[in-house]
Parts: structure tokens; C-alpha cells; sequence
């Protein structure tokens, strides 16, 4: 388990984050006064009711969405004062995305998917890369298969695979044992657990699982977008 | 209550959150069924006005006499000494030109005195009140309020190749409603005019109320020469016959946009009964039955169907009034010399709408419908069902494809069906089905085999875009299916108009072997045969640098039923010059000696296929007062005259048709004569008449612009088609970026940029197009050999030789591809503008 002294400056920070949404002018707070510190290679499990303001923080710490007040650095960078090209270099070398759904593209086969990120941001060797990638998720043997040949499992290896694949500092994972039966789920915590350590990426991964709290490094739990606990 | 409450939760809600969709299966249906109407309506007033004069100035009688080249004026007077108490009214009846405004009017020649006491005709009606006193002037005319004229006036008229001025002696009264203006002179009058002295074209013969049509009808028969009474109207109906081909050609052409609307819908509703799978399952699970499912989806057809031709009236009307002019040069050229008529939506044009427009839309939607009602209660739970998860039957599809294939070619070798090449129309559209069956296929094997090539070449991006397409067989397909049936009809088209193009110019190079071409500068028109005096010739032929000056002189005749053009042709000096060319491919030199050597015909290609004519049989024609027998020698290519051409020597013609003026000089020119001196001296010799000289080439270029014209037509339906495929494509799209935004954002999260998901959109698109333009060119070709070799040859009897307009196709093709991706642009701009956060979420 890496050493939190070891990197002084924290790889993402919330400082001081409120995230306000408004629906039908109605204004709704999401997030109220967050302020987190998550340094490098950890795994952060996020824990909470449906509603408490999981997803919102990890959209605002991949840079998706901008926090209403306060600031969100990522390698010590605000992310509301990147332009749209900015933010997109952002997301292409430093974040990884694993969703509950999976989030595959259903025309392209397993090995096609993982490819993706690469090819986007134009980089060679995609495919040797792809291929290491699924290697470390155990899939190698049905790199060539499509998505719907596969387990909800299989998906989940994939989905990873394809988030590593360019090797962020930063993976934010939403739910990402919520459609899979508990072995699975299991499985694929202990993976992540494994990626965490073994390609040295930070995990902040929003779950329901109270399994995630043996795996993850720190447990934060949410309330009404407020975080009431903050557990290494 | 129940089935309005499922058909607006399941049908009418969805529409009206998605206006777009809505609004773009409208526009398919509209603009297709507005061809529809319009064709119909541009058709009927093209081609139904012609009559109107000659039939409404006839009144109401039963029979009339008429013969090729008139009847000599004795026959009157034959059938007025008839112990029957008969109405006789002689005619003649032929064309003026208005000098003033170029305008081409019927001449009626009629006996005004006898007119003015036959109660109820035009006639008296015209001049009883004003100017009878002038009957015996050679200058009076009564005219049509139209002409602007009133009585005093004077007006130029140019009758044959003779332009004289004649004074308004009466107004013939809008009341007549003879649909066209008209000129009246009395029969006198008009016979001098016209050159046609001691003839009458016409006798219109009203019977005494006593006695049936068929008894009268047999009385006057024993009276008359045999073969010249004829029912009255019989002229109108032969015409009628005529334009039905033609008609039904462009109708079904109309139809090819109908038909392209038809897939879209297809696609729109499938895509909407997969959408809603989730809804139909919960509906089927609370308790609805499959048939009313099927019928809440067919009633969403229906409505769009509705209110789609309702739309399609007024648009129709619009389109019409473009495609008339189009239409009434076509019928000018080819067949009779008319004027457009009045354009009105009638019921029968809102129930052709009607027909047509819900027809299409509730028989493409069959399909859907019927697996709509096929989903079982259980999908209420199947969450996240996507497309890609409904098997679209590749292999069995193409299966069929080729059975339909196999039947499409059975039915282009078939017969036609009562003088319609209806088995040419069924054979055409196996081959469209066949298409689209094999379309699914097509499509997969494409974006399997071509996307790593594609990524390769163009990136992640064409990836993504074939991959897609490959993955949503279910739409991608129709719409290339669509787009395919748009562009094979504008590839076979354009083939067929090629090809007809290029052998005409061949067939023109072939037939035009004089130097100098003349005929009146008057009346125009397929029917139209204005004569130039008979002097003429001899003047021209003394002319210092001519050789020779070759007759030829026309007359329209009725051969069973069928209008036709007979003509006598002087062979001059420069028969080997004459070049026709015969199906036999013998010598021209020899036949057209054969032909001098008595009753001897040649016909042309159209007149032999119509009538079923074959070298070696014999055709009878009513000449004057005889019935004259002639052999026919052979049949010659011509491409000029659609209702055919009975050829005969000049001195065969004279001895049974004795007037010596011909209709058109040709003129050989001396080897090595000044052509442009000539021309000036010949201009000196004919300067008291009113004729058009033309070059052969002028003639050649005349030809090829009226040819061009005449086919303006085809490429303005062919570009509705395009535009409602187009249309199609760009709505679709649109339904694609909506059903995958899920992706799109997945796309985003993975770093994509909004210039890579605008490329992948543009790549659908440009793909769809190529996809469709492969499909299309290879139908389209199979479809120019229907056209070319079963519906023309059935429908008007040309031989056409098949011919590729390479240039012309790249253009309208690369036009027709760039249409596409561009109808790409929105749809982009609505995938780069999605919250990637929102839809990835909203799962």
C-alpha cells in the first residue's frame, strides 16, 4: 500500500465545493461545502444513499461538470479554468471512466473497445497496447469477441481494460459492481483493488457496496450531499 | 375509449415530443405524394385541353365523315340529298398563326349561314347577332374574347406559309367555354385560305331523334365511301389512346417518389416499434391485445398518411403549375398541338391523394404494425433492449431478394397487358423489393469487411461510423434501400434519356441529308402539317447553286383507332443521299426505288409496334373517298413522330391525294456552291412567304433542345424523389444521433472531441451514400434495361441503343452523394450539442 506522505501535493482537491442544479426553476443543492484531498494511488470508495451527491462529485472531479462555488484542482489544476480543448487533453491523459452500465460500444469487439481512448487521441500501437491492457483483466482470450457474446463480468473487465488503457492518474469508477451479482462484483473490486496497485492510478469509485470497504484505502460516506465520514 | 387512450400514450404523446421526426415522415409523405397529384394534374391539363376546341365548336352531333387528306365537297351535298332528315355540317379545320403574338389558334372553316339555324351550336351563338352580313368577305373571322380582339379589328394571321390581315367580324362569346381560343371563318372563306378548295376535312352529321345510334349508323354507311364515318369524337378518343402511354409513364414515374416516402415511413415506424418495445410490453402486460397494438401503429400511419396528402394538394397544385409547361412542350412535340387547360383540384385529384398518400403509408406500415403486435408482455422488463438485439434476417432476406429477382426478369420478358407494358412496371418494382431485401446484407458485409480498412484510412471515426451502421441493420438499411431507390431511378432515367439521346443524334445525323430544311414558320406541332405553296419548290430548285429540291408533303390520318402521319416523299436527284435507315438494313437506294414502283409503304418503327405491322403485310388507309391497299416494304427507324409515320412515294400519294403542296422542302445544294450565298438568294426566291430555313444543323440542335425539353420533366420528378430521400436521410440521422446519444457521451467521457463526433456523423452519412449510390448504380442499371428494352418498346415502339452518360451520371451522382453528407450537418451539430453527463446517465 503506497505511503499518502510520499506525494505532498494531493492529485485531486475539493476545496470548499457546493454544486447547486436547477430543474424547473426549482434550485437544488447536490453538493454542499465538499472539501477532499485524495493523493495518488489510493483507492477511495465514496459510499451513500442514491441522491447524496456520489455522482456529482465524481463528475466534477472528471471534469464533466464545474462546482456552482468553491474549486476542484486535478494535478493541481482548476478544472473550471480549462477551455473545451483543455478539458478534453484532461480527460484523454489523465482520467479513466468505469460505469455501472458498463458503457460499451455494442458494434465493436472487446479488444475495438479498449482501443478507443488510444485511437481518439490519435496515439500508435493501440492495439499491442489494448491488447496488454486486457492481458492485466484476464480477457486476452476474447479480445476479438463482440460486446454481446460477453458476461456482465466480462463487460466490467473490459470497461476497465478500456479505462487504463492510456494510462490516467485517475480512475472514477460510478457503481461499478451495481449490475452484477455479488461474486462478480467481488471479483471485479479485487481487480480494481489490483489495477490501483499494480499501474500505481488513484480509484474514486461511488458505490452502495459495503464489500467496497474492505478493498478501498478510505471509505468517505456522503449525506444529503454533505460528507459526514472520512475513514483510511 | 380504451384503444383512443393506448393509441395516444403509445402513438400520439411520442410524436409530439419528437416534432422533428413528426415533421420529416410528413415531408416524405407530402413531397412524394404531391409528385403524385402534380403529374396528375399537369397531365390532364397538358394533354386534356387539345380536344376542347374542335369537339365544343362540334356541338352535339353523332357522327362525322373525315379521310386522309379531306373529302371532296360532293360528299356533302351527297349526304344532304339522303331522304333522312340529317344535320350536315361540313368543316375545315386546320391551325393559324397569330402573327401579333406568335400564338398557334385552331382555324375552323364551317357554312355560317346553316350553322346560325342549327339551335344550340357555338356557331350561332357566335355570330348570329354580330357580323353575319360578311359571311361572303374572304377577310372575315369571328374570334375567341381571348385573341383581346374587337369587332372592326384587324389581325394578322399566318395560315400555311401565307400571312394576311383579316378583319374581326364577330366575338365568339366566353360562354361557349371552348377551353382554347379559336378563329371562325366561313367554309369559303377558310377552303381559300387554307388551299384547300373543292375539300372539306370534316362532315359532322347530327341523325333525327328517331331511331337508335346503330341503325343510323348502318344507313349511312351504305350511303358513304367505306371506312369514313366514324362516330363523333372518335379523333379526341384516338388522341386520348395516344397520350394514355405517355401518361402512364410519367404517372408511374410519380410514383418512384410515393415509393421512396413508402420506405421512409417503413423506416420511421419500425424504428418507433422498436423504440417502444419497454411500452408496448407494459401496455400488452396491463392488459392490451395485439390487435389493438397493430392497429394503434397503423392508425399513426393512417394519420400520417392524412395529413401527409392533405399537405400534398396544395403543394401538388404548385408543382403542377411548373411541370405543365414541361408536359404541353412534350405533347406539342411528339404528339398533338394543344395549349394547357385550366388546372383544378377536383375530387378526383383530393381522392388520388387521399389514395395514394394514406395507401402508402398505412401498406408500409403493415410490417411493423404486425410485429409491434408481436411483442410479448415480458418486454415490459427487458430493460436496455437495444437494436442492435432485433435479428434482421440477412440471409433469409437475400434469399428472397434473389427469388424476386429471378421474377423480375420472368416479367420484363413478358407481353404487354392491353397495349400497357404492365409486366415492364411489375418487373421494375421486383427488382426495387429485390434491392431493398438484399439491402441488410449489403450493408453488413460492407461495414464488416470495409471498417478496419476504413480506419486505417480515415481513423477511429469512419471506425465508429461503419461499425454503427453495420450494427443497426434494421434502419441503416431502409435508408440505403431508399436512397438506392432515389438514385436507381435517376441512374436508369438517365440512362434511358441518354441512350434515347444518343441515338437520336445518330438517327438525326442519319436523316438529315440536305443542306437546307423548309417548312412554314406558322403552326407548330407533332399533328401539324401547314403546306407551302406548290410553286415554291421550282423556285427554289432554279435557284443558281441548288441541284435539287426534294417534297415531302404530310397529312394526319386515323389508322384503326390510332392517330398517325402519312406522307408522300419526293426522292429529287440525291437518293443516294437519302439515307433512311430499315430494320431490314437494306439499302435505302433500293427500297426507296421499290417504293416508286407502285401501292408500295414503308412505316416506321413506333407505327409497325402499335399496329402490328410486319414487312411484306398490307395496311388500308382511307384516301379521300377510297380505300386504298399498300403494301409495306420495309420499316424504317424514326424517332420523331410517336404515333408513327405511313411513308409513301410523292407521285403514289398525288394519284389518290391530287393536292401537289408540300408540307417540307429539302434542299441539295450543287457540290461546291457558296452555301451561305445560296441560302441569301433562296431567302430572295420564297420572299413572299412565310417559311423557316434551317441547316441541317439548326435542325439537328432544334431537335436535340425540344428533345431536351421534352425530358425536362423526368428530371424534376427524379429530383422530388432525390429530395425526399434526401430529406429521408437527414431525418433519420437525426433519429440515429437521438437513439445513440448514449454513446455520443460515452464517446466524450473517452476524451472524444466535438470535431471527431461530427466527423462520425458526417462518415454515417457519407457512407449511407456511398452504400446507397453502389446499390443504386447497379439497380439503376438493371432498371435502364427494363425501361429501355420493355417499358419504351412496349409503351412507344422506339429502339433505343444503350448507351452509359458517363458524364452526365458522375455529375448528378457526386451531386446526389454530397446531398447526403450534407443532410448529415444538422443531425452533427444535434450529437456534438449533448450533454455527455446527462445522456449517460439517463439509463
Amino acid at each position: 500500500m503506497p505511503n499518502q506522505s510520499e506525494t505532498p501535493t494531493p492529485l485531486l482537491a475539493f476545496d470548499h465545493v457546493g454544486k447547486d442544479y436547477t430543474n424547473a426553476g426549482e434550485r437544488t443543492r447536490a453538493l454542499d461545502d465538499v472539501s477532499l484531498e485524495i493523493s495518488s494511488r489510493r483507492f477511495v470508495a465514496v459510499m451513500g444513499r442514491s441522491g447524496c451527491g456520489k455522482s456529482t462529485l465524481l463528475h466534477l472531479a472528471g471534469a464533466l461538470d464545474f462546482p456552482t462555488t468553491g474549486h476542484v484542482r486535478l494535478d493541481g489544476i482548476a478544472t473550471n479554468q480549462l477551455r473545451e480543448a483543455g478539458l478534453t487533453k484532461l480527460r484523454r491523459e489523465k482520467i479513466g471512466f468505469v460505469f455501472q452500465s458498463f458503457q460499451l460500444l455494442h458494434t465493436l469487439s472487446a479488444i475495438e473497445n479498449v482501443e478507443v481512448p488510444l485511437l481518439l487521441a490519435g496515439e500508435a500501437n493501440a492495439r499491442s497496447k489494448a491488447m496488454e491492457r486486457l492481458a492485466d483483466v484476464g480477457l486476452d482470450g476474447l479480445a476479438h469477441r463482440m460486446v454481446h457474446q460477453l458476461s456482465g463480468g466480462q463487460m466490467q473487465r473490459v470497461a476497465i481494460a478500456r479505462a487504463l488503457v492510456h494510462t490516467p492518474r485517475l480512475i472514477l469508477a460510478d457503481e461499478p459492481t451495481g449490475n452484477l451479482d455479488t461474486a462478480t462484483g467481488n471479483a471485479i473490486l479485487e481487480l480494481l483493488q489490483r489495477v490501483c496497485s499494480d499501474h500505481q492510478v488513484t480509484i474514486l469509485m461511488a458505490t452502495h457496496s459495503e464489500e467496497a470497504s474492505v478493498v478501498a484505502d478510505t471509505i468517505v460516506r456522503m449525506r444529503d450531499g454533505r460528507i459526514v465520514e472520512e475513514r483510511s | 375509449m380504451g384503444r383512443i387512450a393506448l393509441l395516444y400514450r403509445l402513438i400520439l404523446r411520442p410524436l409530439f415530443r419528437q416534432p422533428g421526426r413528426a415533421l420529416v415522415i410528413l415531408f416524405a409523405v407530402a413531397l412524394g405524394d404531391a409528385a403524385v397529384v402534380a403529374i396528375d394534374l399537369a397531365g390532364d391539363a397538358a394533354a386534356g385541353s387539345f380536344h376542347s376546341s374542335m369537339e365544343t365548336l362540334a356541338g352535339k352531333d353523332d357522327f362525322e365523315v373525315t379521310a386522309a387528306g379531306g373529302l371532296p365537297e360532293a360528299i356533302v351535298g351527297q349526304i344532304a340529298r339522303l331522304p333522312y332528315a340529317l344535320g350536315v355540317s361540313p368543316r375545315i379545320e386546320d391551325h393559324a398563326m397569330v402573327v401579333a403574338n406568335g400564338e398557334t389558334v385552331p382555324l375552323i372553316g364551317v357554312d355560317v349561314v346553316a350553322e346560325a339555324n342549327n339551335a344550340g351550336t357555338i356557331i350561332k351563338d357566335a355570330t348570329a347577332a354580330q357580323g353575319i352580313e360578311h359571311i361572303n368577305d374572304p377577310d372575315a373571322v369571328w374570334v375567341t374574347s381571348g385573341l383581346g380582339k374587337a369587332i372592326g379589328d384587324r389581325i394578322q394571321l399566318l395560315i400555311n406559309d401565307h400571312a394576311r390581315e383579316y378583319v374581326v367580324r364577330g366575338l365568339i362569346p366566353d360562354s361557349a367555354q371552348m377551353g382554347t381560343d379559336a378563329i371562325l371563318m366561313d367554309i369559303g372563306a377558310a377552303q381559300l385560305a387554307t388551299g384547300k378548295s373543292g375539300r372539306v376535312d370534316r362532315i359532322l352529321i347530327k341523325a333525327p331523334d328517331s331511331g337508335n345510334f346503330e341503325t343510323w349508323q348502318s344507313k349511312l354507311q351504305q350511303a358513304l365511301p367505306k371506312g369514313v364515318l366514324n362516330a363523333q369524337g372518335a379523333e379526341t378518343a384516338a388522341n386520348r389512346r395516344m397520350l394514355a402511354a405517355f401518361r402512364w409513364n410519367l404517372r408511374m414515374l410519380s410514383g418512384i417518389a410515393l415509393l421512396v416516402g413508402a420506405f421512409l415511413i417503413y423506416n420511421a415506424v419500425s424504428v418507433s416499434v422498436v423504440r417502444r418495445r419497454a411500452d408496448i410490453g407494459t401496455m400488452r402486460a396491463l392488459g392490451a391485445g395485439r390487435g389493438a397494438v397493430m392497429g394503434a401503429f397503423l392508425l399513426e400511419a393512417a394519420l400520417f398518411g392524412t395529413v401527409g396528402s392533405l399537405a400534398a394538394l396544395p403543394l401538388g397544385r404548385m408543382l403542377a403549375a411548373g411541370a405543365v409547361g414541361m408536359l404541353s412542350t412534350t405533347v406539342n412535340a411528339l404528339y398533338v398541338s394543344s395549349r394547357p387547360g385550366a388546372m383544378t383540384i377536383s375530387a378526383g385529384s383530393v381522392v388520388l391523394a387521399l389514395v395514394a398518400g394514406i395507401g402508402v403509408a398505412v401498406g408500409s406500415a403493415l410490417a411493423p404494425a404486425r410485429e409491434a403486435s408481436r411483442v410479448p408482455p415480458t418486454e415490459a422488463m427487458a430493460r436496455g433492449r437495444r437494436e442492435f438485439e432485433v435479428r434482421v434476417e440477412r440471409k433469409r432476406d437475400a434469399a428472397i431478394a434473389l427469388v424476386l429477382a429471378v421474377l423480375g426478369t420472368l416479367a420484363a420478358l413478358g407481353p404487354p397487358i392491353g397495349g400497357k407494358p404492365l409486366l415492364g412496371y411489375l418487373s421494375a418494382l421486383l427488382f426495387v423489393a429485390s434491392t431493398a431485401l438484399l439491402a441488410p446484407l449489403v450493408v453488413y458485409r460492407a461495414t464488416s469487411a470495409g471498417s478496419i480498412w476504413l480506419r486505417r484510412l480515415l481513423g477511429v471515426e469512419a471506425l465508429l461510423a461503419s461499425r454503427s451502421l453495420g450494427g443497426s441493420l434494421r434502419r441503416t438499411a431502409v435508408l440505403v434501400a431508399a436512397l438506392a431507390t432515389a438514385i436507381a431511378m435517376m441512374t436508369s432515367v438517365g440512362i434511358m434519356v441518354g441512350s434515347f439521346r444518343q441515338t437520336v443524334l445518330t438517327w438525326l445525323d442519319s436523316e438529315l441529308p440536305a443542306d437546307l430544311y423548309l417548312a412554314p414558320s406558322g403552326a407548330m406541332g407533332g399533328d401539324l402539317h401547314p403546306t407551302i405553296a406548290p410553286e415554291v419548290a421550282d423556285r427554289i430548285a432554279a435557284t443558281p447553286g441548288v441541284e435539287s429540291v426534294s417534297r415531302l408533303r404530310a397529312y394526319e390520318i386515323q389508322y384503326q383507332g390510332l392517330p398517325a402521319s402519312l406522307a408522300g416523299a419526293s426522292q429529287g436527284r440525291q437518293a443516294p443521299r437519302q439515307s433512311l435507315t430499315f430494320l431490314s438494313r437494306r439499302p435505302s437506294a433500293d427500297i426507296l426505288r421499290e417504293l416508286a414502283a407502285g401501292d408500295n409503304a414503308v412505316v416506321s418503327e413506333p407505327f409497325a409496334y402499335k399496329h402490328h405491322v410486319r414487312a411484306g403485310e398490307t395496311i388500308t388507309l382511307p384516301l379521300g373517298e377510297q380505300r386504298v391497299t399498300f403494301k409495306v416494304i420495309d420499316i424504317f427507324y424514326d424517332y420523331g413522330h410517336e404515333a408513327g409515320y405511313i411513308v409513301l412515294n410523292w407521285d403514289t400519294l398525288r394519284r389518290y391525294l391530287p393536292n401537289s403542296a408540300p408540307t417540307n422542302l429539302a434542299v441539295y445544294l450543287t457540290p461546291g456552291a457558296d452555301s451561305k450565298r445560296t441560302r441569301a438568294e433562296i431567302q430572295k426566291a420564297i420572299a413572299n412567304q412565310s417559311l423557316m430555313m434551317l441547316s441541317n444543323g439548326e435542325i439537328r440542335q432544334q431537335a436535340i433542345r425540344v428533345f431536351d425539353q421534352t425530358f425536362a420533366i423526368t428530371y424534376a420528378v427524379e429530383a422530388i424523389s432525390i429530395l425526399v430521400a434526401i430529406g429521408g436521410v437527414a431525418g433519420a440521422l437525426i433519429s440515429i444521433v437521438m437513439d445513440r446519444r448514449r454513446e455520443f457521451g460515452v464517446l466524450r467521457y473517452l476524451g472524444g472531441t466535438s470535431v471527431q463526433i461530427r466527423k462520425l456523423i458526417l462518415f454515417e452519412a457519407g457512407l449511407i451514400g456511398i452504400l446507397a449510390n453502389i446499390l443504386g448504380v447497379v439497380l439503376g442499371y438493371v432498371l435502364s434495361l427494363v425501361l429501355v428494352y420493355v417499358i419504351n418498346k412496349q409503351s412507344f415502339g422506339w429502339t433505343i441503343q444503350f448507351h452509359w452518360p458517363v458524364a452526365v451520371l458522375l455529375g448528378s451522382l457526386s451531386l446526389v452523394y454530397v446531398a447526403t453528407v450534407l443532410a448529415g450537418l444538422f443531425p452533427a451539430r444535434l450529437a456534438v450539442r449533448l450533454d455527455p453527463m446527462e445522456v449517460v446517465h439517463e439509463e
